[in-house]
């Protein structure tokens, strides 16, 4: 339910944006296998929550806060 | 990567502006190595009134919405209303919403033990815990963060960090005590994130803190404004000038309403040398929600792109005008565990317009910070008496180590205020004069109302790290 192309204020995403949003995406699916070692999964997960952050504070549309 | 060195930033603030530089010159000596910008976060924190508006609703939408999805508690809050998520189309719809109080979360804590059903996730989703304070005897509040939510809370302490100009460069100690109380534990989370070296300090003894801001060429030192005061005298008795020998060039502070007293800032900056920033926050919200800037104007700055701060007639609940104060309700955008809307805080504050400070930020400001709380009020012989407006008489009077206030009943009838004074140890002689002088200025600030200033011994006085507590009300309770 995330707008890959304009931020809450309804502006394009820049560029910088988009990529932030691109790899909180990939480490967002990344964190939800169930296949990999924990090593990884717990650090992707890190890893995807600060990208959370950044997407969130810029008014990047990246869903509700609670969502791990 | 290369080829990404020297791309244009497009994470700007609305005007392509990233803010301006935070001044090179500063306290004690220290260089400050990075100065990109003044903003945390450039974008959101200079945005123009009317996105900042929509930029709220959009996230008071999402957070209602999620409210009612996920917790019992506020489901049944709003059906009991008769509102939900479509009913939030403007921004001013909030007031449709139902409040929310202390009572209601402690009674849905012990109703359905431990946490309530005020939770919006199970338990084991959280990563951590804590309780509130519990100062004043009453059932503590339980709360639990994801990681999210933790990461967030991180967050809005960068906000005030950064604005108040600590930079990846400075060492930050922290004189906190770190336990179940959250206090500055998300402050210390914070300047890992910035990148400072971060000192805790939990197990030390005050004067082992002293040695060690020292020692360890501190730069920022964290605490409540009674401890920074606390540790300055320290400072004094074990012959060690902080201004000449420390290299503290900001402190921050948090937890009392004293931080935002002027001159209880001036007496923290006559010790230190560096200049003290106040920043306000709550277990409920489990952050800051205001901080100084750079530039101070006079109070701490609303995080408006995170929170929306109301400001109400206690009695009525009205809207009060820029200028005057009311209670403080808070909505929080950050927090999905347990979502916080229509808060009552009880805290006593005045809002005045962001552009009373000239940094560019336009979240409004709180003018003269956390002024008290609504319910410490005392009604002595007709006169309302806050315990922060005492304080900031005290506290004209450098002579003054530590005070207490105490509120007695004599022969059943008429009320009593009294403020007992410890005078640093040097300063003895000088309580005639300090004691009639002290007597005229409370008088003078509370319509003629007289207080008894009293001597108190050396030491005699009880000493705090975290909540200062210095009003003792001896009345009968009815
Ligand atoms: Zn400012």
């Amino acid at each position: 339910m995330t707008n890959d192309t304009k931020d809450l204020l309804g502006n394009d995403l820049s560029a910088d944006e988009r990529e932030l949003l691109e790899l909180y995406q990939r480490t967002l699916t990344l964190s939800r296998r169930d296949d990999l070692p924990p090593v990884a999964t717990a650090n992707v997960k890190q890893a995807m929550v600060l990208l959370w952050n950044a997407c969130n504070d810029l008014a990047i549309d990246c869903g509700v806060p609670d969502c791990d | 990567m290369d080829s990404d060195r020297g791309r244009r930033s497009t994470l700007r603030g609305p005007t392509g502006n990233p803010g301006p530089l935070a001044e090179a010159a500063e306290p004690n000596g220290v260089t400050v190595t990075s100065t990109t910008t003044a903003f945390w976060n450039p974008k959101t924190e200079t945005l123009p009134k009317d996105q900042l508006r929509a930029l709220q609703l959009h996230r008071l939408q999402r957070l209602v919405a999620h409210a009612y999805e996920n917790s019992p508690f506020h489901r049944r809050l709003y059906d009991a209303a008769k509102v939900g998520p479509d009913s939030i189309k403007t921004l001013d719809d909030i007031r449709r919403l139902p409040f929310m109080t202390r009572e209601d979360w402690m009674a849905c804590q012990a109703e359905k033990p431990i946490f309530g059903d005020l939770i919006t996730r199970p338990q084991s989703d959280a990563i951590r815990y804590h309780l509130t304070s519990g100062t004043s005897g009453r059932q503590p509040l339980r709360v639990l963060d994801s990681r999210k939510d933790w990461s967030w809370i991180t967050d809005m302490w960068c906000y005030g960090f950064w604005g108040f100009g600590v930079r990846p460069s400075d060492t930050v100690f922290f004189a906190f005590s770190y336990g179940s109380f959250i206090g500055f534990w998300g402050a210390h989370y914070c300047c890992e994130k910035l990148g400072c070296l971060t000192l805790a300090s939990g197990n030390m003894t005050t004067e082992q803190r002293v040695k060690q801001i020292v020692e360890m060429g501190v730069t920022v030192v964290c605490a409540t404004p009674t401890y920074a005061l606390r540790m300055g005298q320290a400072a004094e008795k074990m012959g060690i000038d902080l201004k000449k020998e420390g290299k503290v060039r900001r402190v921050i502070v948090s937890g009392e309403p004293a931080g935002s007293i002027p001159a209880v800032k001036s007496m923290i900056e006559d010790m230190w040398g560096g200049k003290c920033g106040d920043t306000a926050g709550m277990t409920e919200i489990g952050t800051i929600m205001i901080f100084e800037c750079d530039h101070q104007p006079g109070g701490p700055h609303i995080i408006e792109d995170h929170f929306i701060e109301e400001v109400l007639d206690p009695e009525t609940d009205e809207p009060q005008a820029y200028g005057d104060s009311g209670e403080r309700v808070v909505t929080s955008f950050g927090r999905g565990f347990i979502p916080l809307i229509r808060y009552r805080t009880k805290d006593l504050v005045r809002k005045v317009p962001h552009d009373t400070c000239d940094c560019g930020r336009t979240g409004d400001i709180f003018e003269g910070g956390i002024l008290g709380r609504v319910d410490d009020m005392k009604l002595i012989r007709g006169t309302n008496v806050y315990p922060r407006a005492v304080e900031a008489v005290v506290r004209e009077h450098s002579e003054v180590e530590e005070f207490q206030i105490i509120v007695s009943r004599k022969d059943n009838v008429q009320d009593e205020i009294s403020v007992k004074v410890e005078l640093k140890p040097d300063q003895q002689d000088v309580w005639p004069r300090l004691s009639a002088q002290l007597g005229k200025d409370l008088a003078d600030a509370h319509e003629g109302l007289r207080f008894n200033v009293e001597l108190a011994n050396q030491g005699e006085l009880p000493r705090f790290e975290l909540k200062a507590k210095r009003l003792q009300d001896l009345r009968p309770q009815h």
